[in-house]
């Protein structure tokens, strides 16, 4: 069993990743029902309990490039069943914001440049472009095709249309204006 | 009635058939959708991951806006969106520091006492079955549906406190009031793979791919879902997933209000059921649901 040694900087990030995501890890069982319901957890992804087992012992740089965050999609199954009534996708964000500030590279980067996309276009023009975003994840993974045949029978049914891809939208005044403040907000924390 | 209606990106664009769907049940069942103003985009599962103070502002302005519009009640078709909403109006009023943060980031006041329901809670709450069974004049006998709920509607029941999260029977109900003959199966919750679609296609298709083979085990005709990435994934991927199988594309999925409709007499054309990539209409038909 891994044990906090006592470095200050073990006990630093603990604290910090308790206070931003509002989630008591200390009271966690280590029981594993958020990794046994966990739909991403997998040879390769640990789950949850993986996750707040390095965080609890002040594994920064393991807890940060640990896939499972990147890959949570914040279904809630692990927080529905939890016994004491964790909230990893609350974690999942806290990771994410830490991860970003050192500069690290998320594993998995495919999606997180898949959400990275989709925020950008709702910062842009205020609502997603969906169209849009899934063709430029295409292009800049290299896979310009992919999924073609979908969407050309949908467009054949005329469930969606191509002009949506083409058709530029106005830039969203409101949403500049909100990123603004939040960004004010977060250097003024 | 009326009620205040946030459609969400998603049903303005690749998802459509849920939204003219939705309306035309509305207009059928007199009730009043007031589209909300302005309404941004509430940051979806990549925001929410990814900056947790924009996230919350993003559904924190759009509760202002339906505020604004002074109606009590507002329905959010989109789980994910609805979720996000109800989310972001606990937290913010559970919290005087975020509340104060909040509000120079929105510039808008905040009540935050809206009442804030999923597509089912709105029908079977707002609406209510027994108008429901009412407005049913061409039943849905003889056709099998397998519910299918996904998991941001009732998951994490801390949040959404709706249904039950492992075994939720709301849309079952609705279901039932159509005439359909309702399946019962074990995975009403599991996830479908959800965003990773795109970026991690093959997770999708293990999780997405389970769903449909336990469905078709179960001898269902469709899978009815009320999340349109639930409907992507599941309509979308069978090409992929049955690959092995040599089976191409076998089980519809349709939207609970695409089902309504034409249990209310609706065309299938109105509701958009001819914009899915496995085509629904063979198997109506089959069943002699088609006017």
């Amino acid at each position: 069993m891994l044990r906090l040694t006592g470095d200050p900087s073990e006990r630093a990030f603990l604290n910090q990743v308790l206070q931003k995501s509002d989630q008591n890890l200390l009271e966690c069982l280590q029981c594993g029902k958020c990794t046994a319901g966990c739909p991403i957890a997998s040879e390769e992804v640990g789950g949850p309990r993986q996750l707040i087992a390095a965080i609890l012992i002040g594994m920064k740089e393991r807890a940060l490039k640990d896939p499972t965050w990147v890959y949570c999609v914040s279904c809630g199954t692990c927080a529905t069943r939890c016994p004491v009534e964790i909230n990893m996708y609350a974690v999942a964000t806290t990771l994410c914001e830490l991860a970003e500030k050192e500069n690290l590279i998320p594993s998995a980067p495919e999606i997180h440049l898949f959400e990275d996309l989709f925020m950008k276009s709702v910062l842009k023009y205020g609502r997603v472009q969906e169209l849009r975003t899934v063709m430029e994840y295409n292009l800049r993974t290299f896979k310009p095709l992919k999924d073609f045949s979908q969407g050309l029978t949908l467009m054949r049914k005329g469930a969606i249309s191509p002009f949506e891809i083409l058709k530029g939208r106005k830039k969203n005044q409101a949403v500049s204006r909100l990123f603004s403040k939040v960004q004010q907000a977060e250097n003024g924390k | 009635m009326k009620v205040s209606y946030y459609p969400g990106c998603s049903l303005e664009v690749s998802a459509k058939p849920y939204n003219i769907s939705f309306r035309q049940v509305c207009s059928s069942l007199d009730v009043e959708l007031v589209d909300v103003p302005d309404w941004l985009c509430c940051g979806s599962s990549a925001v929410l991951k990814m900056n947790h103070l924009l996230s919350l502002s993003l559904a924190a302005k759009n509760l202002s806006l339906i505020e604004k519009q002074d109606i009590e009640e507002v329905v959010v078709p989109c789980p994910f969106c609805f979720r996000r909403l109800l989310s972001a109006q606990q937290e913010i009023g559970q919290d005087q520091k975020i509340r104060e943060v909040i509000r120079e980031t929105i510039e808008a006041p905040l009540e935050g006492n809206l009442t804030i329901r999923n597509l089912l809670a709105f029908f079977q709450t707002t609406v209510g079955l027994e108008l429901i069974k009412a407005k049913t004049t061409k039943p849905l006998k003889g056709l099998k549906v397998i519910p299918y709920y996904g998991c941001y509607m009732v998951k994490p029941a801390q949040v959404t406190h709706f249904d039950d999260p492992e075994n939720p029977t709301s849309m079952d109900a609705i279901l039932t009031a159509l005439g359909a003959e309702v399946l019962d199966w074990d995975f009403k919750t599991e996830c479908c793979g959800a965003s990773l679609s795109l970026s991690k296609t093959e997770k999708v298709l293990e999780l997405s791919g389970r769903l449909l083979k336990e469905a078709l085990w179960k001898g269902a005709d469709a899978i009815v879902v009320a999340c349109q990435l639930c409907q992507s994934n599941l309509d979308m991927r069978q090409g992929e997933i049955f690959t092995a199988e040599k089976k191409k594309h076998p089980l519809p999925v349709l939207y609970i209000t695409q089902l309504m409709g034409l249990a209310f007499g609706l065309s299938a054309k109105d509701l958009g059921i001819n914009h899915h990539i496995v085509d629904p209409l063979p198997i109506i038909k089959e069943r002699g649901l088609l006017s």
